[in-house]
């Protein structure tokens, strides 16, 4: 049976009182991030060939295709389709950037997506200017 | 006339113990929070210091909403009589030499009144407001002070019984060679633990509960009267402070030396010093502690503290006869 | 038509009163309860009479949502049923569709499931025993306890990418592969998390004031107590009830990692306390030996998006206690049922029979003792508050008064 005592705690403390706070100054200091860390989405524009995989396995349906005309392949005539992604919709899960088959998807390490403003999380990087 | 006035009212008076209430707290914020592994309050002022002002200020500025089945004169005038007692006390501990501003010859009559008087006042206060979780803390509190009242009141008539005055200012002046707690050890530790359940620290902060009863008899306040209250909880913590260091310690008494500096500031330092050590050793063991229940509450003052109390007594009475113990 | 349905309101079971003598309101939102939910606690002077819950504050429809979306989209919105235990519960809705397919989950998958399950273990306990003490005042071991826990976090985050939604979980395989060269840090800060819990079981059980709030408290519950309201795990295993679906019917990789059972005979709060703590070190020791003896071998089968028709359910041991997910599936797109039980449903009858004769004081560490996440088990229920009576309907009852109130004209009601 162990013994009972009053303030167990109090030479734990003491030595936590003399070691460095275990605090991370966030603002003031960076945070070091692993490597597999889910953040914003980005895209490469020159990789992107319009294929919409992407747009159908998004959980949270956050791809919207935007038909921008048509390209004749041989003697058919395909449509040409750029992503539109709303980011304040997007779950962080990786599908599209798994099921990409172009790897034009990845997802950065930029976590601080705070703003006032809806439209500026709307990524139209990958359409023509 | 117009000095002692002043002294009263600034120096060391009210706004200096308000300003120890805020120091106190600050201190309390950073050492726990050191003693847990983080840092306290970094912001407002240098290191935090000027955090406990800030939420002073903060409080003042806030709506004011009264509950509409409270008794509104209670509600509204209450906590200025709770903030006038422990201020009022401090009037009577010495602090920048053996006598203090308003000390008479039976002050601790007063003081002992005053403690009951702003638990009485607690009482009425959060019985007025009247919700289910102040009903339920008015019954913890009233138990609460029956219980610690009886070891707290004992340990005081120890110290007076020592110094052989029922003055502070007698208590201290009979403390020139020997402090009372070496001749009443068990009186100063059932006086520290006695005063923490008058503060309401852990280990018996049950009446204001925060997880239990959502702020106890503190819940229904908010504005300018939980402003006051809170500051009034701080300054009542200096207080137990500088009694228990003017009961015990010897109050500001101490070897004087000759460094030209008046001997009031020698005095005041090793005021301060001393209830900085008294405050340190509460913040310890709040930190460390979990709240009890209201039933073990009861049963460890009444089945432990009141017995040790009177022991206490006892054993002074005997060395007084033998002639250790001498009235200067 | 009206008389049809009060007739059926009648007739079904649960019929409760309640009075409004000495009340104390506790909820929906209170500073103990991490999630809202409306506990009526009626007290005689500080000795608690009669708790009556009312649920139903965070019910999101969840079973309804998945009927019509994607099965693999499915998988994303049960991980998020609840934030402390997300991996277990897309495991087991992985694993009960997986039983309708005839593919088999590679060994190298469920060693990482394995892992994983373990580390969300750790997590959620040592998450609770920091709020045990914040919610009996000892707010040092609180901050003690949550600043170890971000070690499990980390290194969460370094295997999967995000601390809480691990998004790991595929069918028949997992996502990603574990990092390399990462199994002496995993090993090493295994080691120091069987350290810390050490230390804190060593707390517990000398600290005067700690006991003196945890022990006894609710020690007049039996075996046969906890049998009859089917109580689920830590609360089975903590009177001595052998409970544990990792021991009884094994999934992932659970029956090649060696594995030790933890019961308790006590029967009270301060039993609860030392055996989530024992879990921490049996969790460390089988993550580093499925560390260290991870088979090589592929992640992940691929699979058509068109799951057979038929139905399958699947339990797994969530940190709480036992899952339950009931697939049903006609051969198209979605699923046409799901049904997922959490334990904190099956626990909550406990709390309430446990709360009876304890002080007002015992409330919040009661509650939290068995591990309460309303957010996982809300269910819908029915309130007249003009004649106080609360009542619950059956799926089938409900589906008639669907009917009837959108199609009262029809004749044949089916």
């Amino acid at each position: 049976m162990p013994h009972r005592k009053i303030g167990a705690a109090i030479p734990e403390m003491i030595r936590v009182m003399l070691e460095k706070p275990t605090t991370e100054a966030y603002p003031y200091e960076k945070i070091v991030l692993p490597d597999r860390f889910r953040g914003k989405l980005d895209i490469d524009p020159e990789k992107c060939t319009g294929c919409s995989v992407c747009a159908l396995v998004c959980p949270a349906s956050v791809i919207t295709m935007i038909d921008l005309g048509k390209r004749k392949v041989g003697d058919r005539e395909l449509p040409v389709k750029r992503p539109v992604f709303e980011l304040a919709s997007c779950i962080f899960c990786g599908e599209c950037v798994d099921n990409c088959a172009f790897k034009a998807l990845e997802m950065s390490k930029q976590f601080e997506l705070a703003t006032p403003n809806r439209d500026s999380l709307t990524m139209r990087k990958a359409l023509p200017k | 006339m117009i000095l002692e006035i002043l002294e009263a009212i600034i120096f060391p008076g009210a706004l200096y113990t308000i300003g120890m209430g805020f120091l106190f707290d600050w201190l309390d914020r950073k050492t726990s929070a050191r003693m847990q592994g983080r840092i306290g309050p970094m912001i407002a002022g240098p290191y935090g210091t000027l955090q406990p002002l800030a939420d002073f200020l903060k409080l003042l500025f806030k709506e004011e909403i009264i509950p509409s089945h409270a008794d509104k004169l209670v509600f509204l005038f209450a906590p200025a009589l709770f903030f006038m007692a422990p201020i009022l006390s401090m009037l009577f501990i010495p602090i920048i030499g053996p006598t203090s501003i308003a000390g008479f010859q039976f002050d601790i009559l007063a003081i002992l009144f005053l403690l009951g008087f702003s638990a009485f006042v607690v009482s009425i206060l959060s019985f007025s407001s009247a919700s289910s979780f102040t009903t339920v803390a008015t019954g913890r509190l009233v138990l609460q002070y029956v219980s610690y009242e009886i070891p707290l009141v004992l340990s005081i008539i120890a110290a007076a019984l020592c110094s052989r005055s029922l003055s502070v200012e007698g208590v201290v002046g009979a403390q020139t060679r020997i402090w009372n707690v070496f001749f009443a050890p068990i009186a100063f530790c059932v006086f520290i633990v006695a005063m923490m359940a008058e503060l309401e620290k852990a280990p018996f902060d049950i009446p204001s509960a925060k997880t239990e009863i959502v702020g106890g008899w503190l819940t229904e306040f908010s504005g300018r009267a939980l402003a006051f209250l809170k500051l009034t909880k701080e300054v009542s913590y200096v207080f137990g402070c500088a009694l228990a260091v003017s009961l015990f310690l010897g109050g500001p008494l101490g070897p004087i030396l000759n460094f030209g500096v008046p001997v009031s500031i020698l005095y005041f330092i090793y005021f301060t010093v001393k209830i900085l050590g008294v405050g340190f050793v509460i913040f310890v063991l709040k930190t460390s502690l979990t709240r009890i229940k209201i039933g073990q509450a009861t049963q460890l003052f009444w089945k432990i503290l009141t017995p040790l109390s009177l022991c206490q007594i006892l054993l002074i009475l005997i060395l007084i006869q033998g002639g250790l113990i001498v009235a200067t | 038509m009206s008389t049809d349905v009060d007739k059926r309101r009648e007739e079904s079971a649960g019929l409760m009163e309640y009075s409004a003598e000495n009340l104390v309101p506790f909820g929906p939102i209170h500073p103990s309860l991490k999630e809202p939910e409306y506990f009526k606690i009626i007290l005689e002077g500080e000795r608690i009479v009669d708790v009556i819950p009312r649920i139903g504050y965070v019910h999101r429809g969840l079973e309804k949502a998945a009927e019509m979306r994607p099965w693999v989209q499915n998988m994303y919105m049960f991980e998020r049923t609840c934030g402390i235990c997300s991996f277990v519960h897309s495991l087991c809705y992985g694993q009960a569709v997986e039983g309708l397919t005839i593919f088999q989950v590679p060994k190298r998958a469920e060693y990482i499931r394995l892992i994983i399950c373990e580390m969300e273990r750790i997590h959620s306990h040592l998450l609770w025993v920091g709020l045990m003490g914040h919610w009996a005042g000892f707010d040092t071991l609180f901050m003690w306890v949550w600043q170890d826990r971000e070690v499990v976090l980390d290194l969460v985050e370094a295997i999967s990418g995000n601390r809480v939604h691990k998004s790991m979980n595929a069918f028949c395989g997992v996502r990603r592969d574990m990092p390399e060269g990462m199994e002496k840090h995993i090993v090493e800060r295994m080691k120091f998390m069987t350290d810390r819990a050490r230390y804190y079981r060593e707390i517990i059980d000398t600290e005067e004031t700690m006991l003196e709030r945890t022990q006894k408290v609710g020690a007049h519950v039996t075996q046969d107590t906890v049998e009859k309201l089917c109580a689920v795990g830590p609360m089975a295993r903590y009177v001595g009830l052998r409970q544990d679906v990792r021991l009884n019917n094994p999934y992932a990789a659970y029956g090649e990692v060696p594995f030790e059972i933890v019961t308790r005979n006590e029967g009270d709060v301060q039993a609860l306390l030392r055996l989530r703590l024992d879990e921490i070190i049996a969790s460390a020791n089988m993550i580093s030996y499925a560390v260290e003896n991870l088979p090589d071998g592929p992640i992940k089968v691929k699979i058509p998006p068109v799951i057979p028709a038929g139905e399958h359910s699947s339990r797994c041991e969530a940190p709480r206690g036992e899952i339950f997910y009931y697939v049903k599936s006609t051969g198209g797109r979605t699923p046409d049922r799901v049904k997922s039980r959490q334990p904190t449903l099956a626990n909550l009858p406990l709390a309430l029979e446990i709360l009876k004769g304890q002080t007002l004081a015992d409330v919040p560490v009661v509650l939290t003792a068995i591990d309460p996440c309303f957010g996982c088990m809300d269910r819908m229920s029915f309130l007249d508050t003009e004649k106080n009576k609360q009542w619950t309907w059956s799926g089938e009852q409900l589906r008639q008064y669907g009917i009837n109130y959108y199609f009262p004209d029809r004749k044949d009601k089916a």
